[in-house]
């Protein structure tokens, strides 16, 4: 069915927050959704001309890197980009199977590929371009942020959550319930003032990105040089020619 | 956006079907059908509506990733406009057939005054789910906006009195005054609302920009430095669809003239009688080719708010 569904008291609001500060760009949290969600015995994203010149794929993590300038500092900023699961998702009312679905327990947004007929009208509805086309099965893909491994109890605990989360070398992706105040993404949220990408076309995403932090280093002013003679010379000499 | 040959097809097609549909529906509602060739000009009129329709439809179905599983689309008419359009398509066929089956029966009558009136609805509505695809899609500046609507259905009203006019010539020997008078406002009326659509879309700013995209504060300023992949992947292939300045330059004109100026000449002309099933038929054909091409540049022109992401102008 694909009407929203209504706004469960006590439902959860599972998604990501994703730190722009810390995020190098390594690309791991895509390779490694790639793995995942296209390994064991039913892969599901499929990749075309794999060893020619124009190699494609199904992805559903794409790391973006910007130059950007502003508040006094120019600075890279990586943007991984991927399905917000949305509260106000647009992909999921287009759709004219009910294949496409809001979970009302949790709020991830998924895709039933045995109903998908493959109109792409979802693809065209979604503002973070985050549904791509299976092109050998006709179908929509989209993130299920690791739907599969989040609630698979055979995991242990800590293993529970989605591949991006757990591959990340530097931390910049976390995990969790954004309907609970409390919880640890919703803290990190707060006090890094996290913020929705593209928020002005209100589509309320429940991925949260935390942005850039001012570099708050202060440079230390370059101390006067002091004559002390002959060894205070020579060690000036080497000093700068050590530090070129 | 990417412009795609079966969607074309499909909105073009429908557009001449409906629109014929909806004027026979006019005509029997106003009772102005000649009675000696009522028959023959409804039976002909649903025939001509019926098959451009069902062509359009059937084209519909060859953009999809599945086609077995086309019939799943009329299931969720509660929210979606595709889904209400393929009701709607699917519901005008009875509601068509029975006002053929009434008008060939009874002839003038209040049954048929009825039918027709509902032929209209039913046509039209088709006409406006197909429009609300288009205007519901919030990431798609060019098309979510107060002309999409009005403006699939004013196309659809002049392409089908143009058929109007050509199937009034083949019948009837004229295409009458109604037939003429109504394809001239309409290409008339269609002409102005084109070159208004234009003029918006033109005048409209970015629904975003590169920095709110990725979340900077105001005052920022992003490009893009690294892509996340080196080749076109689907989202570029059919979001990120660009088209040259140089082109739209010269394709605006050749719609304007082609669509809409032509047939509206065409059809005065064949409303003062001069050599009627000439100018009819000619101004069916020029439509036609104009349509084709206004749908072909309402795509082409249409940015997606995602190709913001790889630098690409939206």
């Amino acid at each position: 069915m694909t009407m929203l569904p209504k706004p469960r008291p006590g439902a959860k609001k599972l998604g990501l927050v994703v730190d722009l500060d810390t995020c190098v760009g390594c690309h791991a949290c895509a390779v490694n959704c790639k793995e995942w969600n296209t390994g064991g015995q039913a892969g599901i994203l499929p990749d075309y001309d794999k060893y020619g010149a124009n190699p494609d794929g199904v992805w559903f993590n794409r790391i973006h890197s910007y130059e950007t300038e502003g508040e006094g500092c120019s600075r890279t900023v990586n943007v991984p980009r991927s399905c917000m699961h949305c509260e106000d998702a647009l992909c999921v009312t287009v759709c004219p199977t009910g294949a496409s679905y809001k979970r009302a327990e949790d709020g991830i947004v998924l895709i039933d590929t045995d109903i998908c007929i493959g109109c792409k009208l979802c693809s065209w509805a979604c503002p973070y371009g985050a549904r791509e086309l299976d092109e050998v099965e006709g179908v929509m893909r989209k993130c299920t942020l690791c739907v599969d491994r989040i609630y698979d109890e055979k995991l242990p605990p800590a293993e529970r959550e989605p591949a991006c989360v757990a591959t990340c070398p530097s931390r910049a992706r976390h995990f969790g319930d954004l309907a609970d105040p409390q919880s640890k993404v919703s803290r990190l949220v707060a006090e890094r003032g996290g913020v929705d990408l593209l928020a002005e076309l209100g589509f309320r995403p429940t991925n949260k990105y935390l942005p850039p932090r001012r570099a708050t280093i202060p440079a230390e002013p370059p101390k006067a040089r002091t004559s002390g003679g002959f060894g205070a010379a020579l060690l000036g000499l080497l000093d700068r020619a050590l530090s070129r | 956006m990417r412009p795609d040959a079966s969607i074309l097809l499909l909105t073009t097609s429908t557009g001449f079907g409906y629109g014929l549909l909806a004027w026979l529906g006019v005509e029997a509602a106003l009772g102005v059908m000649p009675a000696g060739r009522m028959r023959t000009l409804v039976a002909a009129g649903l025939a001509v509506s019926l098959v451009l329709v069902s062509i359009g439809l059937a084209a519909s179905a060859f953009h999809l990733g599945r086609k077995e599983r086309a019939w799943r689309a009329f299931s969720q008419w509660r929210s979606s406009w595709l889904s209400r359009e393929g009701v709607a398509s699917v519901l005008t066929y009875p509601v068509a057939i029975a006002f053929g089956i009434i008008a060939w029966r009874h002839g003038e009558g209040v049954w048929t005054r009825v039918l027709g009136v509902a032929a209209l609805g039913a046509s039209l509505g088709t006409v406006y789910c197909t429009a609300m695809i288009y205007a519901s899609l919030k990431p798609i500046r060019q098309w979510h906006n107060a002309h999409t609507a009005p403006d699939y259905l004013l196309y659809a009203l002049f392409s089908g009195a143009l058929l109007l006019a050509v199937i009034h010539t083949v019948v009837l020997g004229a295409p009458g005054a109604l037939a003429s008078a109504a394809a001239a406002a309409a290409a008339a009326l269609a002409l102005v609302a084109k070159r208004a659509y234009w003029r918006h879309i033109d005048s409209q700013k970015p629904l975003a920009t590169l920095a709110a995209a990725i979340g900077l504060p105001k005052g920022n300023e992003a490009r893009p430095l690294d892509a996340p992949h080196f080749t076109e992947n689907f989202i570029l292939r059919e979001m990120g669809f660009v088209i040259a300045r140089r082109h739209t330059a010269k394709l605006r004109p050749l719609v304007i003239a082609i669509g809409f100026a032509s047939p509206l000449v065409l059809s005065v002309l064949a409303g003062l009688a001069v050599a009627p099933m000439t100018t009819t038929m000619l101004a069916l054909v020029c439509a036609a080719l104009g349509l084709l091409t206004e749908r072909w540049l309402f795509f082409a022109e249409a940015t997606h708010v995602s190709a913001l992401y790889y630098g690409r102008p939206i």
